[in-house]
């Protein structure tokens, strides 16, 4: 058998529903359990052992949940157009699925990120919001997820909902770059970058070492909920087929 | 290759005859353009020195409010009386058709809408190198409104609401505004326009090129 | 040898299963009648017939190829006349003929007038579909499958509104669409009047 037709089997298997419920309760207990060492660990490294910065003082250390936060608004966004669009061109439920539950968690994400950073800007900046580029582009990135939710909610049947979603995420995806660009050179005509010592690379490494536990506990965070959520929603599909029936005759004689 | 071209002018030729026994629904969202740049005057007082500074961002502001309106027009009544399912169905591609109600909407209201801009313009007296780059930057940047605008009307036609129009578009118009605000600025202090021009009309290229194909494909979801 | 043919058909409408299993063939001069209670999914096949809906499973096949790989071969050889009539209101009755010609891709010269004469509009050519009765309306509507070529017709109710005298115009002409070589599927309730011309049947839905 040729590797390629052995990928098309594996992926097709993996991404049969009944294959996923069962590989995805084991992927989310593992990553729960990463979750939470890393996110102690980020907490602990990054609230009491990281020194103070001689700038900032104690308040650089909202960076901590600002950085990955950041990070994840963008990660999950790709992860939600690249999703759909797999969904969209080979039809694969999974893939829908997983695209329009990461939606919410990408929004909360971006949410969290508009928020810390506004939190951080007070007694950096003495406001807490600037219009500059960062800032201005992920407000806007927060109202693509924001779209993408209400047009999934407006549509009644879900697969056709799905595959509008995959459009539109498609869409977002080639202007997310051209707005980033056009909103960083209209801020820096208009003001100086007052921000951009903040992402000097020259970070200590006492710093940088809890802000990489941070990162993948928000990592593994996201690949939890979303399989929580994912194994709802691949219950509620698939409440005909016969499987499920056995699982809930199965749910019923343990609690009996 | 001639035969694509005849169905392009024939579907042109429909939608634009539709237009004009239809006035309403071409003239109200030039009439409200006008509106709403009569209404910042009034709420900035008429301070003149503070208003010229504000003019070409009034007049582009206003120009994609008003698009948000216009824009379910391409695609409504033909979604109300089947015509889509016929032009989703025809010997012909959507992609091909999909452009040329784009073509329409845009010569029924980008084109129009410029001229009510240059006569603001002229009525407010914008200074004339100022005037010049807004003029480019609408040239240039309301077919590219047309043409993001159709993708999301296609998809959310008939869907509860134009609410949702607004919020999915607004967001995706920032940079065309952006361009052409900082050309408009760059003009009126002076300065040469060369670089945003380029990067309008390189959106507006990429916007040709893939707007009508997503156009169809979003067409084809919606009515599925 | 069947042209148009649909194996195991499913079709799934907001999570709930309309039919599935669905399968039929037909050959030429085939008539096929579609009948069902309301919400059988009678307008959902036709739509997945012509390629509108995609089905959940099965494969739709025109000439031995799946109609998805072969879309606009497929569209080129079939008329589909759904619920709504597919004309603008605000075109006259040639206006809008000719539009549906030029989308049908047939190059042939059309008399507009004598077709608007066969389905009991004479005279109307100028006059705009806004100050037409839908009955009239309906009729440009089906004024498509007089300007087009194709081999397959796919109508959905396609007497709604029609009087009586419209109702056999149109079973007059797909009979001899059939006789022809040609082929029909329709949805309706109505009985047809087709002088003995072979029909076939799918009935949808539960009730036997």
């Amino acid at each position: 058998m040729s590797l390629y037709k052995k990928c098309h089997r594996w992926f097709h298997q993996f991404a049969s529903p009944k294959y996923f419920y069962d590989i995805s309760h084991i992927i989310s207990k593992y990553a729960i359990v990463v979750c939470i060492i890393c996110f102690i660990a980020g907490l602990y490294g990054g609230l009491i052992l990281a020194p103070a910065d001689y700038q900032q003082g104690d308040s650089f250390r909202i960076m901590y949940v600002h950085v990955p936060a950041a990070w994840m608004a963008l990660f999950v966004y790709v992860v939600m157009a690249v999703a759909g669009g797999i969904g969209l061109i080979w039809h694969i439920k999974l893939a829908e699925i997983v695209a329009r539950n990461s939606a919410p968690i990408g929004a909360s994400f971006t949410f969290l990120a508009l928020v810390s950073g506004a939190i951080w800007g007070k007694p950096m900046w003495g406001a807490y919001w600037v219009w500059d580029a960062r800032l201005t582009s992920f407000l806007i990135l927060f109202f693509l997820y924001l779209g993408y939710i209400a047009l999934q909610s407006a549509f009644e049947d879900r697969r056709v909902a799905a595959r509008a979603g995959a459009i539109l995420a498609l869409v977002g995806i080639v202007n997310i770059p051209i707005i980033h660009y056009s909103v960083e050179w209209w801020s820096t005509l208009h003001q100086g970058s007052i921000i951009s010592q903040i992402d000097k690379p020259t970070v200590h490494m006492s710093m940088l070492i809890p802000l990489i536990f941070m990162v993948l506990a928000f990592k593994t965070f996201y690949v939890t909920s979303l399989l929580i959520r994912v194994r709802t929603e691949i219950l509620e599909y698939e409440s005909n087929t016969s499987w499920v029936k056995q699982l809930l005759r199965d749910y019923k004689n343990v609690t009996n | 290759m001639n035969e694509y071209l005849n169905i392009f002018f024939v579907i042109l030729r429909r939608d634009l005859t539709l237009a004009f026994r239809n006035k309403s629904e071409f003239i109200n969202p030039l009439m409200f353009f006008v509106i709403i740049i009569i209404l910042f005057p009034l709420a900035f007082g008429s301070d003149s020195a503070l208003l010229k500074q504000l003019t070409s961002g009034i007049i582009w502001i206003s120009a994609l409010l008003a698009t948000c309106l216009s824009l379910e027009a391409i695609f409504r009544s033909d979604f109300e009386d089947g015509s889509i399912e016929q032009l989703t169905l025809a010997r012909y591609p959507l992609t091909l058709l999909v452009s040329a109600k784009v073509t329409a909407h845009w010569l029924t209201f980008g084109l129009p809408l410029i001229i009510v801009a240059l006569l603001t313009g002229l009525v407010l007296s914008v200074p004339s190198q100022t005037m010049l780059a807004l003029l480019i930057t609408l040239l240039l940047g309301t077919p590219v409104l047309s043409l993001i605008g159709a993708i999301t009307v296609a998809l959310t036609i008939g869907l509860r609401g134009g609410m949702l129009l607004s919020l999915l578009i607004l967001p995706l118009y920032m940079p065309v505004l952006i361009f052409s605000m900082l050309a408009v600025q760059n003009a009126t202090v002076g300065q040469s326009i060369a670089a945003e021009i380029y990067f309008l009309s390189g959106i507006l290229v990429l916007a040709i090129t893939l707007a009508p194909i997503t156009t169809a494909a979003a067409l084809r979801i919606r009515l599925s | 040898m069947s042209i148009f043919n649909i194996k195991n058909l499913q079709c799934i409408r907001r999570d709930n299963i309309l039919f599935q299993g669905l399968n039929f063939d037909l050959e030429q001069g085939g008539l096929l009648q579609i009948d069902g209670v309301n919400g059988s999914g009678k307008s959902s096949l036709l739509q997945m017939c012509v390629g509108l809906i995609q089905a959940s499973e099965g494969s739709i096949n025109w000439n031995g190829v799946n109609i998805k790989e072969s879309r606009y071969q497929f569209q080129s050889d079939m008329t589909y006349f759904g619920h709504s009539n597919g004309v603008k209101a605000e075109l006259t009755a040639r206006e809008n003929m000719k539009v549906m010609h030029a989308l049908s891709g047939d190059k042939s010269d059309i008399d507009y007038s004598s077709i608007l004469k066969q389905i009991g509009l004479a005279g109307l050519e100028d006059v705009l579909l806004s100050r037409m009765s839908a009955g009239q309306k309906r009729r440009v509507g089906l004024s498509r499958i007089f300007m087009t070529q194709s081999k397959l017709w796919l109508l959905d109710e396609p007497f709604n509104a029609l009087d009586k005298n419209g109702k056999k115009i149109i079973e007059q002409l797909i009979v001899k669409h059939c006789t022809a070589g040609g082929m029909v599927i329709f949805a309706t309730h109505q009985t047809m009047e087709i002088d003995g011309y072979p029909l076939q049947h799918i009935h949808l839905g539960n009730e036997t």
